[in-house]
């Protein structure tokens, strides 16, 4: 059970910090890795919820992280063709200049 | 292999479509590939409306694996057969619209896989029958919305509506998932059917603010795709940038799939009879429809000015929604009231879905031909294309809810269920403020209709004709279906009533809709 909060908290605290990423960073590749983080910890998050007694891991939990895994790869790999393709507009990453669209 | 059916026929279609282009393209006949899709979305449709006259529902179909907790489960009951008949209704239409929209674009492979992959997703939604599943095929459906959203890669607004979509609505599915993975932790299992019963069962032992937490982060998740207030800002850009057919996907259906989430979550997992949740989405719903009905006004974009209509139409889904949870958690013994209201929110569900179609499709024609969104030089297009702006009309007048319109019924049903209870405060302002906005809405959509419709066509628009024949087909059979439901009310209402009933979880099949019409149509 201690295991559980542990991995949990620790989970809650990288998705604060993903969330803080992607709000105060201003390039759009440090932008997706925020995402990533965010991903990597709710992965994090379904295995400690597997965790149901000590050396007791339910493989449920197991199969879904992996499938987790696969679709965040996915997201990645279209948030970096989007983003080649901002590159090829803008010639620059930075999000201050991402500005066009308003309202 | 029964209940597959429609997902197996949209997701094959889908991944052959390249193997046929090539193969077709070296006879000549490239138009072999769109009507492969409209095939494969025909199909699909044609099941759908099958099992909703003829079947018994719910139909169920477990897929066994050798761990049976491995085991994937499909279950098709009303609700879900009800939400993927508009789903692939309108990816039928939207296909036969591409074939004259799309013909100048480069990519349609890819277009039209996306597209039956999209759907694919949608329809996946709605017929699973556990909430991690139901996630798998959500990703499905987004990322195909992200690339077609960003399909005209060559211009600077798709890209960047694009990449705002996807970070938005990346966020909002990860919330959603971290909320599912919260749920497993608690329940053990993730199917619907048990999810309910384990949560209630448990409530002195788990606290009820961790629930609270859980159902804050359905909402936002899910809320994000479903453009409630604070989460709606991609929906305005995703919109005018995409292609016009895909933004009459995306808002008269993707938006749909949302809404469906948090319907199915909260009443299959988180009874509303247990939790009072229904307050918090009330005031969700009245911000989504006032903020978007004031940002409607100073848009001079004719596909800008029809997205934030979109959000406040989600708006008025969402009152439903609330209107019925709170009725549900406050006053529980009239569960006729909540039917009511659910009845008006699904039922504004298929309206809108017809009636934005129908606008966006019709705006992408008045695009198609004179170049530009700019309403300022649409001002009366409609001389020069009459059928267009004569369908177009009626979708705004169906949706502005002018009375004998379907789009007036629904809103009827709602305002009816808020006025059921009069004497509690909550509802009362509610509905004042629920019936402004629907003053403010039929103004802009009356005042839309003037300018594309009555006015004197501008010297820009001189060489304006009729749109060709393929194009204008689908937008007439919209246009069309508006006015047959408005007719044929009765049918349409028997039939909603059944996703009601599912809902509810109760066999009240006397929602007594002749009593509440009073013969009016």
């Amino acid at each position: 059970m201690f295991l559980q909060i542990f991995y949990a908290n620790i989970a809650l605290i990288l998705i604060l910090i993903g969330l803080y990423c992607i709000a105060s960073k201003r390039n759009l590749l440090k932008i997706i890795i925020g995402i990533e983080i965010i991903t990597v910890s709710v992965n994090l998050n379904i295995l400690a919820m597997g965790l149901r007694e000590a050396e007791y891991v339910d493989p449920l939990a197991q199969e879904m992280t992996i499938i987790s895994i696969a679709i965040g790869a996915a997201v990645a790999a279209i948030a970096l063709c989007i983003l080649l393709n901002v590159f090829r507009h803008y010639k620059t990453l930075d999000t201050r200049k991402l500005k066009r669209l308003r309202w | 292999m029964y209940a597959l059916f429609p997902i197996i026929v949209l997701l094959g279609s889908g991944l052959s479509i390249p193997l046929i282009s090539m193969i077709f393209r070296k006879l000549g006949k490239e138009k072999i590939r769109d009507i492969w899709a409209v095939l494969a979305f025909a199909l699909s449709t044609a099941y759908f409306a099958y099992i909703i006259l003829y079947e018994k529902l719910p139909i169920s179909y477990k897929i066994e694996l050798e761990p049976s907790w491995a085991s994937i489960g499909i279950k098709i009951d009303a609700f879900s057969a009800y939400m993927s008949l508009i789903f692939s209704f309108l990816g039928l239409v939207v296909s036969i619209y591409s074939i004259g929209y799309m013909e100048s674009e480069t990519g349609l492979d890819e277009y039209y896989t996306l597209l039956l992959t999209l759907v694919a997703g949608m329809i996946g939604v709605t017929i699973v029958n556990d909430l991690f599943t139901l996630y798998v095929l959500w990703e499905l459906m987004c990322v195909s919305s992200y690339t077609l959203v960003s399909f005209r890669k060559h211009r600077w607004e798709a890209v960047e509506a694009g990449f705002k979509y996807l970070v938005m609505s990346t966020i909002g599915s990860l919330i959603a998932l971290y909320s599912i993975s919260l749920l497993y932790g608690i329940a053990g299992t993730l199917e619907f059917s048990k999810l309910g019963e384990i949560i209630l069962s448990n409530t002195n032992s788990i606290p009820k603010d961790t629930i609270y937490f859980i159902i804050a982060m359905v909402i936002a998740g899910f809320g994000v795709t479903a453009a409630i207030v604070p989460f709606h800002t991609w929906l305005p850009d995703a919109h005018p940038a995409a292609p016009s057919s895909i933004s009459a996907m995306l808002s008269g259906v993707v938006i749909k799939t949302g809404a469906f989430a948090i319907f199915k979550i909260l009443f299959t997992v988180f009874y509303p009879t247990h939790f009072g949740y229904g307050g918090i989405l009330i005031l969700f719903g009245l911000l989504t429809m006032t903020v978007a009905n004031v940002m409607v006004i100073p848009q001079r974009d004719i596909k800008r000015f029809l997205a934030y209509s979109s959000i406040a139409n989600m708006g008025y889904i969402m009152l439903g929604l609330g209107v019925a949870t709170y009725i549900a958690y406050n006053y529980s013994a009239r569960l006729d009231i909540v039917s009511l209201a659910l009845l008006g929110s699904l039922f504004h569900i298929l309206n809108h879905a017809i009636g934005k179609g129908l606008l966006f499709l019709g705006a992408g024609c008045f695009i198609h031909e004179a170049k530009t969104r700019d309403l300022a030089k649409l001002e009366g297009i409609g001389v020069k294309m009459p059928f267009s702006a004569l369908s177009f009309s009626i979708g705004l007048l169906n949706l502005a809810g002018i009375p004998p319109l379907s789009g007036f019924w629904s809103k009827f049903f709602i305002i009816m269920a808020m006025l059921a209870f009069l004497e509690d405060p909550f509802l009362y302002v509610s509905t004042i403020i629920f019936v402004l906005n629907i003053f403010v809405a039929a103004g802009y959509y009356i005042w839309l209709l003037q300018r594309i419709s009555l006015k004197k066509p501008s010297e820009i628009l001189s060489k304006v004709t009729e749109t060709k024949l393929s194009m204008l087909i689908p937008i007439l059979v919209l246009a069309s279906l508006c006015i047959l439901i408005t007719i044929f009310l009765d049918p349409v209402l028997k039939v909603i009533a059944e996703p009601v009933n599912v809902l509810v979880g109760t066999t009240i099949s006397n929602i007594k809709t002749n009593l509440i019409l009073g013969g009016g149509v």
